[in-house]
C-alpha cells in the first residue's frame, strides 16, 4: 500500500479535487485486488484525470488525447499477461475518444477503464463536457449546454459490455468496491463511470448534489439481464443508480486468437 | 526486343485472373517481365487494364503502348484501338471484323471445358499462339494452380487453352515475341514484398483502417498471420492503428500499420506521439494522388515533403523509398531494423505503382529472421527510460520486469514522468533529436546509374527508378543522363548526395508530383540550386519511353 505518491512530483490537481479520492482508492483497489504493480500498465490519454498514472506506482503510457483505448489494446495483445487499465476523464473517453469506446467495447479485449466523469472540462479550465446535463453554463456555451448529455453506461449496455459500472468518488468504500470488481472481472472489456465533483469548474454537479442523488443499486438486481441494466443506465436526476449495472459473458477477443494460444506475443518474440 | 500485351475490360471480368495467369505461364519459360495495372475506383464496370510486357532484356518499366490487346468487352475494343502499336494486333471477346480477331472466350470455354469460368484459359491460350509459344508452360500452370479441384478442372482448362491457340492459329495475326532469356522464374509485386518482408523481420502486430492502394500489404500479413503468428487487427479508424501499433510497440513487439496519404495524415498526431514516446513505430505510406481523396486507384509521388515534415514538434524519423519490389522487400528490413536500433518512428513509402508493379524477382526469402530489437537483459530497479546518452539512444527496457517503464507524452524527465522544467525540456530534447545524427550516419547513399562521364543526372525517388533508368538505357547512345535514385530520403546522406552531384552541368528532377518536392528538400538542405523539373501527376506512372521523349524534345 501506498501512502503517498511515489514519485516526488507535485501533483496538478486542485485542492478539494474528487481526484485524489479516486488515487488513493485506486492504490488500495490495486493492492486489495492482488495485481503487482510491476505487471500493471496505466494507460491514460490528456486531461487532469489522465495525470493520474504519475502519482502512483506502475508502468505508465501516458498518450495522445482521446487515445487511451487504442494504446490501451495494443499493450493487451502484444502483451495480455499485463494488468491494463486506463484512469482518464470524460472528455477523454468520452469526447475525443468516443469511435475507440463503441468499438471497443465490441472488440472485448480484457481492458479496464477507470472514467473520472466530472461532467466539465477541468485543464482546459471549465468548457462543456460530453457528459454535462442539459443547460450547463459556461464560458464557451454561455446560453447552457444544447445538446442532450451522452450517456456512456446505456451504450456499454446496449453493446453488451463485459462489465459496466458506477460509482462516486465521495464514497471511498463502494468506490474500492466497484474497483476491485472490474480489476477481478475475469474477461472483457471493463467500463467503470466514476462520478467526481469538480470544485474549481462545476458548480452545478458538486459534491453535494452528487450525495443527494447516488443510491446503491439493490443487491437484487441481477446484471446479467439486460432490460433492468439499461433502466438502471438510463436512470439520471433524482437519483443516480451506482454500483455493477450489466456484465455480459462472451469470449475475450484475445481468446480467439490461435496465435495468443502459443503465449504471449512478446514472449513469442523472445522464444524464437 | 520486349512485347506488351494489355488485357483490358471492365472491373469484375476476370482481368486478374487473365493476367496473373499470363504472368505466371509466361515468366516460367525465363522471360523478363513487368507488369502494372491500371484500374478505375469501382467493384463492377469501368475500363481497367492489366499489362504484362515481356523481354529478352531487363525491364524496369511499363510502355505506354501496347503490341497486343486483348479486350474482354465492346467498350474496351473501341476506346483502346489508339494504344495498339504500328503493327499490333487486337483480340476481342466477340464477333470478328473491323481488323480485330474475334474469338468467344465464353462460348468456347462452355462448350470445351464446360464452364463459362474457364474463359481466361481460352484467351491466356489465343495469346499464346499469337505470340508463337509453346502452351506447356501454360498448361503447367493449369496443373499447379487446380490440381487440388481435380484432373477434370485441370483438363478442362487445358483443353480450353488448346482450343483458344487453335482459333488464333486460324488467323493471319503473328507478333515476332521475345526469347532465349533467362530470368529468375519468380514474380513478385511491391505489395508481396513488403508484406513478407515485414514478416520475415518479426512483426507481430499489425492493424490498419483499408485504403488503397497499401492494403494490399495489410491483406498480405492477414494471409500468412498464422504462419508468421502475427496478430492481425482491422482498426476502426487510422488513429486508433496508430496508437494501437505505439503501445504495442511500448509493450515489446515490432508493429506496423499500412495506410494512404488521407490515412496518414489522421495518423500524424500518432506519429508525432512515436517520436515523443521514442517508440519503433512502423508506418507503410502507399500514396496516391491528392489532395483529399484524389484519384483513389492511380498512383503519385506527392506525399514525400508531408512525410519528411509531418507531426507536430521536432523529432527524428526515417524515410525509405524503394524503387522496385526487390528494394521494397530490402528496405521494409532496414526500416524496420531502423526503427528499432533509433526508437524512432520510420516511414517506408511505396504508391500504386509499385504496390501492383511486378516483375522478376531472385526468390525473396521468406525465412523467418526476426530482427534485433535493442532491448536491455536486465533492467534495475532504478532503470529511467529517457536515460540522456551521448547518442541520444536510451537502453529500452519493457513493462513487466522489475523495472518501471513510464512514457508521457507530455514533456518528460528521465524516468519519463510529466515535467514542466524547461532546462529537462531542453536536455531531454537535445537527447532526442541526437539520434538523428545516429540515422543520418547510416543513411542509405542514393544509387547512381548509367555513364560515369555523364553530364547531365536524373534525380529520382522511389518507384520513379525503372522508368528513369529505361530512359537512361534508350538515351545511352550519344551522350545521355545517367540516374541519381534516392532509396532513402529522410535523412540524407548529404555527403555522399554533394559528392554525386558535383561537377554536373545539367539537373533534371522526375517526380511523380507538380512541384518537384525532392528537387525543393534537396535545395533546403542546400545540396543543389536551381534545376530542371520533369513531372507527372495525371495519375499515371512515367514510362521509360515517355522520360526519354520529354528529355529530347
Amino acid at each position: 500500500m501506498i501512502d503517498k505518491p511515489f514519485f516526488d512530483t507535485d501533483i496538478a490537481w486542485c485542492p478539494g479535487c474528487g481526484n485524489f479520492s479516486i488515487l488513493k482508492t485506486f492504490d488500495k483497489a490495486v493492492d486489495a485486488a492482488g495485481i503487482d504493480r510491476h505487471k500493471l500498465v496505466l494507460v491514460s490519454g490528456i486531461g487532469q484525470a489522465a495525470k493520474l498514472p504519475h502519482y502512483t506506482q506502475a508502468n505508465v503510457f501516458n498518450g495522445l488525447h482521446g487515445r487511451a483505448l487504442p494504446a490501451a489494446v495494443g499493450i493487451k495483445l502484444a502483451n495480455h499477461e499485463l494488468a491494463v487499465v486506463i484512469t482518464s476523464g470524460d472528455g477523454d473517453m468520452y469526447g475525443e475518444g468516443g469511435n475507440h469506446l463503441l468499438h471497443n467495447i465490441r472488440r472485448n479485449v480484457s481492458v479496464k477503464a477507470f472514467v473520472h466523469n466530472n461532467q466539465v472540462y477541468g485543464l482546459t479550465k471549465g468548457q462543456a463536457s460530453p457528459t454535462s446535463d442539459l443547460g450547463f453554463v459556461t464560458k464557451v456555451q454561455p446560453h447552457g449546454v444544447l445538446s442532450p448529455p451522452f450517456n456512456p453506461l446505456a451504450i456499454a449496455v446496449v453493446e453488451d459490455c463485459s462489465f459496466v459500472a458506477r460509482s462516486f468518488a465521495g464514497d471511498p468504500k463502494h468506490l474500492q468496491e466497484m474497483m476491485v470488481a472490474a480489476l477481478q472481472h475475469p474477461g472483457g472489456f471493463a467500463l467503470l463511470d466514476i462520478l467526481q465533483p469538480c470544485p474549481t469548474f462545476n458548480r452545478r454537479n458538486t459534491f453535494k448534489w452528487y450525495r443527494d442523488r447516488v443510491a446503491p443499486i439493490d443487491d437484487s438486481h441481477d446484471p446479467t439481464d439486460r432490460d433492468t441494466a439499461l433502466h438502471l443506465a438510463l436512470t439520471w436526476g433524482d437519483e443516480i443508480p451506482i454500483g455493477i449495472i450489466y456484465t455480459h459473458h462472451r469470449p475475450t477477443f484475445e481468446s480467439q486468437f490461435g496465435v495468443l494460444k502459443q503465449g504471449t506475443l512478446v514472449s513469442q518474440y523472445r522464444a524464437s | 526486343m520486349s512485347l506488351n500485351i494489355r488485357v483490358a475490360g471492365a472491373a469484375g471480368q476476370g482481368l486478374e485472373t487473365t493476367g496473373g495467369l499470363l504472368v505466371d505461364a509466361l515468366v516460367q519459360s525465363g522471360l523478363h517481365l513487368f507488369s502494372t495495372q491500371s484500374y478505375m475506383s469501382r467493384v463492377r464496370g469501368g475500363l481497367n487494364w492489366y499489362d504484362i510486357r515481356i523481354s529478352d532484356r531487363g525491364l524496369f518499366s511499363g510502355a505506354e503502348k501496347a503490341d497486343l490487346i486483348v479486350t474482354l468487352n465492346e467498350q474496351a475494343r473501341d476506346w483502346l484501338r489508339d494504344h495498339l502499336t504500328e503493327g499490333g494486333l487486337m483480340l476481342f471477346n466477340g464477333s470478328e471484323g473491323d481488323g480485330v480477331i474475334g474469338i468467344q472466350f465464353e462460348k468456347v470455354a462452355k462448350e470445351v471445358g464446360g464452364s463459362a469460368i474457364m474463359a481466361n484459359a481460352v484467351a491466356a491460350g489465343a495469346v499464346f499462339a499469337m505470340l508463337g509459344y509453346d502452351l506447356a508452360h501454360l498448361e503447367q500452370q493449369f496443373q499447379s494452380r487446380f490440381a487440388k479441384k481435380g484432373d477434370e478442372v485441370v483438363s478442362g482448362n487445358i483443353a480450353c487453352a488448346r482450343k483458344g491457340a487453335e482459333l488464333a492459329a486460324d488467323h493471319e495475326g503473328r507478333l515476332d515475341a521475345p526469347s532465349g532469356a533467362d530470368a529468375p522464374r519468380a514474380v513478385c509485386s511491391g505489395n508481396e514484398a513488403v508484406g513478407l518482408a515485414a514478416a520475415a523481420a518479426g512483426i507481430k502486430f499489425a492493424t490498419a483502417y483499408p485504403m488503397t492502394p497499401s492494403t494490399g500489404v495489410f491483406t498480405f500479413l492477414a494471409s500468412v498471420a498464422d504462419k508468421y503468428a502475427i496478430l492481425v487487427e482491422q482498426a476502426e479508424d487510422e488513429i486508433a492503428a496508430i496508437n494501437m501499433v505505439c503501445g504495442a510497440a511500448y509493450a515489446g513487439v515490432p508493429a506496423m500499420t499500412t495506410t494512404s496519404g488521407g490515412g496518414f495524415a489522421l495518423m500524424v498526431e500518432g506519429l508525432a506521439l512515436a517520436g515523443m514516446l521514442e517508440l519503433p513505430a512502423f508506418i507503410f505510406l502507399g500514396q496516391r494522388p491528392g489532395p483529399a481523396t484524389g484519384l483513389p486507384t492511380r498512383t503519385g509521388q506527392q506525399d514525400l515533403k508531408f512525410a519528411v515534415s509531418a507531426g507536430h514538434g521536432e523529432f527524428p524519423r526515417a524515410i525509405f523509398t524503394p524503387g522496385t519490389p526487390q528494394q521494397a522487400y530490402d528496405l521494409t528490413r532496414r526500416a524496420l531494423e531502423t526503427a528499432h536500433t533509433y526508437q524512432s518512428p520510420v516511414i517506408l513509402m511505396s504508391d500504386q505503382f509499385l504496390a501492383d508493379m511486378r516483375m522478376n524477382c531472385t526468390g525473396l526469402d521468406d525465412t523467418y529472421r526476426p530482427i534485433d530489437r535493442h532491448l536491455l537483459d536486465d533492467p534495475s530497479e532504478d532503470y529511467l527510460r529517457y536515460a540522456v546518452t551521448d547518442d541520444g539512444v536510451s537502453p529500452r527496457a519493457l513493462p513487466g520486469s522489475k523495472a518501471f517503464v513510464v512514457l508521457d507524452s507530455d514533456e518528460h524527465q528521465e524516468d519519463g514522468h510529466i515535467t514542466e522544467d524547461l532546462d529537462a525540456r531542453v536536455r531531454i530534447q537535445d537527447k532526442r533529436m541526437r539520434k538523428l545524427q545516429g540515422m543520418a550516419a547510416d543513411a542509405l547513399p542514393p544509387e547512381r546509374y548509367g555513364p560515369g562521364d555523364a553530364d547531365h543526372l536524373l534525380l529520382a525517388w522511389g518507384s520513379t527508378y525503372g522508368p528513369a533508368r529505361e530512359a537512361v538505357d534508350l538515351l545511352a547512345e550519344g551522350g545521355g543522363p545517367a540516374l541519381l535514385h534516392f532509396p532513402q530520403v529522410w535523412p540524407l546522406d548529404e555527403d555522399a548526395v554533394r559528392a554525386a552531384l558535383d561537377g554536373r552541368r545539367k539537373i533534371t528532377s522526375v517526380e511523380g508530383n507538380a512541384t518537384g518536392q525532392l528537387a525543393s528538400l534537396l535545395r533546403e538542405r542546400g545540396l543543389i540550386g536551381e534545376c530542371d523539373l520533369l513531372l507527372r501527376y495525371d495519375g499515371m506512372p512515367f514510362t521509360g519511353e515517355e522520360i526519354a521523349r520529354r528529355l529530347t524534345s
